[in-house]
């Protein structure tokens, strides 16, 4: 056995060597059970003492040896290891940043607030408990006006008994529309945002409760064709470019004429499906505002005309995101609101 | 409302189908739907309110159709074979209601009642109408026809004015108290004096405008009868079929205020068609009472208005033609228009009207879009709605999601709701069920509910909502905005703090960003207040003496009622109260001129010594140099005591007009010393 070739090998060997499974299969090979220098030891029993003594102290060295190579080769790839935990795998994910989740309402309500902003309508709010005259009788929908049909009240009790100042649960936004005027003077532009409420069974399409946006503008020539354009900038501004708008006659007794804006989403590029049905779907009631509403709010006859407008949030929110149950707006479900 | 697409076809001879049909109504009239049903072609068209008087009959929307179309619509001719006996010496009508504006009435003796022609039931049929015989099924006819609702009596039943006299005669009144009448469908109803009747000398003949009486109606055996045209006013036909709770398809017509002329039209239109179905002789002559002609309205409109008010340049000749179409009689002078609506147009009313209908025509579609010669402005910021929207977006980067929840609880609700608070609620006077009873009184409520349904998906729940409760305050009733929300874990800690310290972190990190110092704010105890009716374990909110706000648990009879495990952590605060601390005016303070010495303290004390207290007592020994204390960290259990907590503080000193010098400020942390001694501290 030629121990300076086996020393030279050795050496060569764990050099190279650079993780720890090849390190053990080289401990195997030079220090284990059934190793070269082993089996040398083994066979040195046969031989006479003072052979046996020479040939041993120098294997015992070399085994020291590679006992010690070992142990230092061992020590670095330690070390190398804690080098390699400072290894950024750049294709990883980050760790991840939780964020709640807005409200679907308030999403598209900011949408349309927004885009009535850049028109340079300003916000105005008002009460979801209202008396009977702001939400009917002002509105030129007197007790037995069959128009009083469109609007399901909820009434509440109060102590009042005021038949002018019965309370109710707001039907709609329009109240806002005398209040504010009674306030201020033309020329003005106001959405007023919130909370409504009808007496109303409630199933896939229709809720109890539901927020509308109230629109009116009033000046010295705001024009029937001035509120279609508004209406179709402000409208294809919240729907990105995406949707058709439509124009057609309405009623309602506090505006003349009267009209409701329908829209439909553009037809996708062939292939791709849409979930939305291919129809008209209203979204708005509006028209020119009535003198009526001028005269109570103590104007001038004959110097101010403008439009005024409601909006359903729900139903654009409905439209723009496919959600086919209104319900599920107001039945607070983790897994639908982690979606927006 | 159901039309026969044949019948409208037949009236005016148009070509376009249903389906075109349907799409310019919708355009220029009301929206329109088809609906096949076998071979019949049914045109559904959801009528407006104030379309109703004008064009609930076929001939209505005929002409109405013919205008869009243009299209000229001529009236069917009526040709009447009249007897000479005059109807006059038969029959009286009186009209003593002031509800009923005209009344018409035919005679028409020897009919023979039997089944309908084909023809007939097929028209009714398509307007989804049941047959029944041929003199009730022409009265329906001449209605889906003309808009009209007619009613025809069994003249045989109709009693004598006097016995003295050969003559008939049928009065319309208002009803006594506790008068009777039975309907033709065998209801009985008790009467009063709002609503209104159709009587002879002796009995009840019919509800005006709503129902026939079963006594006066036409049977097998009728061979002579008077033929009705009436016109009621809307309103309290209205509320009379309200009160009586009887709709009927003659009272939703009425509620409308049909025009007045119709009246006369029709009656003769049905005496001719019964003629035609069921024989007999036609008398001389209509019996008539009230107004039978609409009062003329004479509309000026200047000719510069038009542009102004419909916002595209529209000509004279266009003008007068689409208003021609409608029926309109024009005068044109030099600086305006003179319009008179036609008399079936009872809906026009003043020049707005007038000048919608030409958009109308013309297709509010197809108007020019323009945009209002304004002057620019900046809209006014709605500081409160700007605020709500800032905190939506600061909550959600905390890691809470956004709800909405309903205004209302129910009656259950209520009832686990202490007396206090019951008392103070906000009650719906017709709820649609046991459900929405009452408007919430706190935003709690609906928290709970939602815990309780949500633990089906996750195990923590973050929610918030910005929205109103309602109270009712003495007479008033009153509805505030408030931030609510809850922090909840399923799984059962024996450690409610951690929750708290959460959800009181959020709020006073949301008050900093916002700049609320807490100078301006403070934390008390809950107990004593309303809220602990709601909470146990927590505080109340008060800006100065004002309470706005709550922070805590709900009490555990609360959870077990919605049945919420483990733990949870609720809040509310109004809205306004924070948004008038932000408004304040703030001013700039000077940069401070000379330099702070900062000294940490530390000392274990007992846990029921509050920070609120312990702070007290570090500013009270040494006002004037000690310009901040901060409590940088809290230590409890291991290698303390029970029952005590470490605390530890960084203080800053700093002098106004001079550089501090240590000794100085050594002087005063051996005053702070000996102050948190004396309440129990031990320095470490």
């Amino acid at each position: 056995m030629d121990l300076n070739q086996l020393k030279k090998d050795a050496e060569t060997g764990i050099s190279l060597i650079k993780n720890t499974s090849d390190l053990e299969k080289w401990r195997i090979k030079y220090l284990g059970r059934k190793s070269a220098l082993s089996l040398f030891f083994n066979s040195l029993s046969k031989l006479p003492i003072k052979e046996k003594k020479k040939r041993g102290q120098k294997a015992n060295a070399i085994r020291q040896l590679f006992s010690s190579l070992y142990e230092k080769k061992k020590n670095d790839l330690k070390s190398n290891l804690s080098f390699s935990s400072n290894f950024i795998d750049i294709t990883q994910p980050g760790e991840r940043i939780r964020q709640g989740h807005l409200h679907p309402l308030t999403l598209i309500l900011n949408d349309i607030i927004n885009s009535f902003q850049k028109m340079g309508f300003s916000i105005i709010e008002g009460p979801e408990i209202e008396t009977e005259y702001y939400n009917f009788d002002a509105l030129n929908i007197p007790a037995e006006h069959p128009a009083r049909e469109m609007w399901d009240t909820l009434w509440v009790k109060s102590d009042v008994k005021n038949q002018k100042s019965k309370m109710l649960l707001r039907t709609h936004t329009s109240p806002m529309q005398i209040r504010f005027m009674e306030t201020n003077q033309p020329p003005f532009r106001i959405i007023v945002p919130g909370k409504c409420f009808r007496y109303e069974a409630t199933d896939a399409s229709h809720e109890i409760q539901f927020h509308q946006v109230e629109g009116l503008m009033v000046g010295e020539d705001i024009s029937l064709s001035n509120f279609k354009a508004i209406i179709e900038e402000v409208v294809k501004d919240i729907f990105k470019q995406k949707v058709l708008v439509r124009f057609r006659p309405s009623y309602f007794p506090f505006v003349s004429p009267g009209v409701e804006v329908d829209i439909k989403m553009k037809s996708k590029a062939k292939g791709q499906k849409s979930k939305v049905k291919d129809e008209w779907l209203e979204i708005m009631g509006a028209g020119m505002v009535h003198p009526d509403l001028f005269k109570r709010a103590g104007y001038a006859t004959n110097r101010w005309q403008g439009f005024a407008f409601g909006l359903g949030v729900e139903r654009i929110a409905m439209i723009k995101y496919h959600i086919n149950d209104i319900r599920l707006f107001f039945s607070p479900d983790i897994r639908f609101l982690e979606q927006f | 409302m159901k039309f026969s697409y044949n019948w409208l076809k037949d009236l005016l001879k148009f070509k376009e189908s249903p389906e075109e049909l349907a799409d310019i109504l919708t355009m220029h009239f009301a929206e329109t739907t088809v609906k096949h049903c076998g071979r019949r072609i049914i045109l559904d068209v959801d009528l407006l309110s104030n379309q109703v008087a004008e064009a609930s009959g076929h001939l209505g929307l005929a002409r109405e159709i013919g205008a869009i179309l243009e299209k000229k619509f001529i009236y069917p001719k009526i040709n009447l074979k009249e007897k000479n006996l005059v109807a006059k010496e038969l029959l009286d009508i009186k009209i003593k209601s002031p509800n009923c504006n005209c009344y018409s009435v035919r005679i028409i003796q020897g009919v023979k009642t039997k089944e309908s022609p084909k023809w007939l039931k097929e028209a009714l049929a398509d307007c989804g109408v049941r047959s029944i015989n041929n003199i009730v099924d022409s009265a329906n006819y001449v209605m889906l026809e003309t808009g009209q609702p007619l009613h025809s009596f069994d003249f045989d039943k109709i009693c004598f004015k006097s016995t003295a006299s050969d003559k008939k005669e049928i009065i319309v009144r208002q009803a006594k108290k506790n008068e009777k009448i039975t309907t033709l469908e065998d209801e009985d109803y008790e009467l009063n004096e709002d609503i209104m009747v159709i009587a002879d000398n002796k009995n009840l003949l019919a509800l005006a405008g709503i129902k026939g009486g079963k006594e006066s109606g036409i049977s097998k055996n009728t061979t002579n009868i008077i033929l009705e045209g009436a016109n009621f006013n809307g309103a309290n036909i209205r509320s009379s079929s309200k009160k009586l709770g009887l709709r009927t398809d003659a009272s939703w017509r009425f509620e409308h205020n049909l025009p007045f002329n119709l009246t006369g039209y029709a009656v003769d239109r049905l005496s001719q068609l019964i003629q035609e179905v069921a024989g007999g002789n036609i008398l001389k002559g209509r019996v008539e009472q009230g107004i039978l002609k609409e009062e003329k309205i004479l509309i000026p409109i200047k000719w510069e208005n038009w542009e102004k008010f419909l916002g595209w340049s529209i000509t004279k000749k266009e003008i007068v033609h689409y208003l021609s179409l409608l029926g309109f009689s024009l005068k044109q002078k030099k600086d305006y228009l003179l319009i008179t609506p036609p008399c079936f147009r009872n809906d026009i009313r003043i020049k707005e009207d007038v000048m919608g209908e030409v958009a109308r025509l013309y297709g509010i579609n197809k108007i020019d879009s323009i945009i209002p010669k304004e002057v620019l402005s900046i809209p006014l910021q709605n500081e409160f709605f700007e605020f709500r929207k800032q905190i939506k977006d600061w909550l959600k980067g905390y890691n809470l999601e956004e709800v909405y929840n309903y205004s209302f609880i129910s009656e259950q609700d209520k009832n686990i709701l202490h007396n206090k608070w019951q008392q103070k609620l906000v009650e719906i006077e017709n709820p649609t069920s046991a459900l929405t009873k009452y408007l919430r009184p706190t935003l709690l409520i609906g928290f709970l509910k939602n815990i309780n349904y949500n633990f089906r998906f996750v195990d923590k729940i973050k929610f918030f909502e910005i929205g109103k409760f309602y109270l009712r305050d003495r007479k008033s009733l009153k509805e505030c905005f408030v931030l609510s929300g809850i922090l909840a874990q399923k799984e059962k800690s024996n450690n409610d703090s951690i929750l708290f310290y959460k959800a009181k972190g959020i709020i006073e990190d949301l008050f900093s960003k916002f700049g609320i110092d807490k100078d301006n704010y403070n934390f008390k105890p809950l107990e004593g207040t309303e809220y602990s009716l709601l909470l146990e374990q927590g505080a109340v909110i008060y800006k100065n003496k004002d309470l706005i706000g709550v922070i805590g648990n709900p009490r555990r009879n609360l959870l077990k009622e919605y049945d919420c495990e483990g733990n949870s952590i609720f809040w509310e605060i109004k809205l306004l109260p924070l948004l008038e601390i932000i408004k304040e005016e703030r001013e700039f303070q000077p940069l401070p001129k000379y330099p702070a010495i900062i000294r940490d303290i530390s000392f274990i004390i007992p846990q029921n010594i509050l920070i609120d207290k312990i702070l007290k007592v570090i500013q009270d020994v040494s006002p004037f140099n000690l310009e901040d204390v901060d409590l940088f960290d809290v230590y409890m259990g291991k290698n303390l005591q029970l029952g005590t907590k470490s605390l530890s503080f960084h203080l800053t000193f700093r002098s106004k007009d001079h550089t501090l010098k240590n000794e100085e400020v050594d002087k005063e942390m051996k005053k702070i010393y000996k102050a948190l001694e004396n309440i129990g501290a031990e320095i470490r």
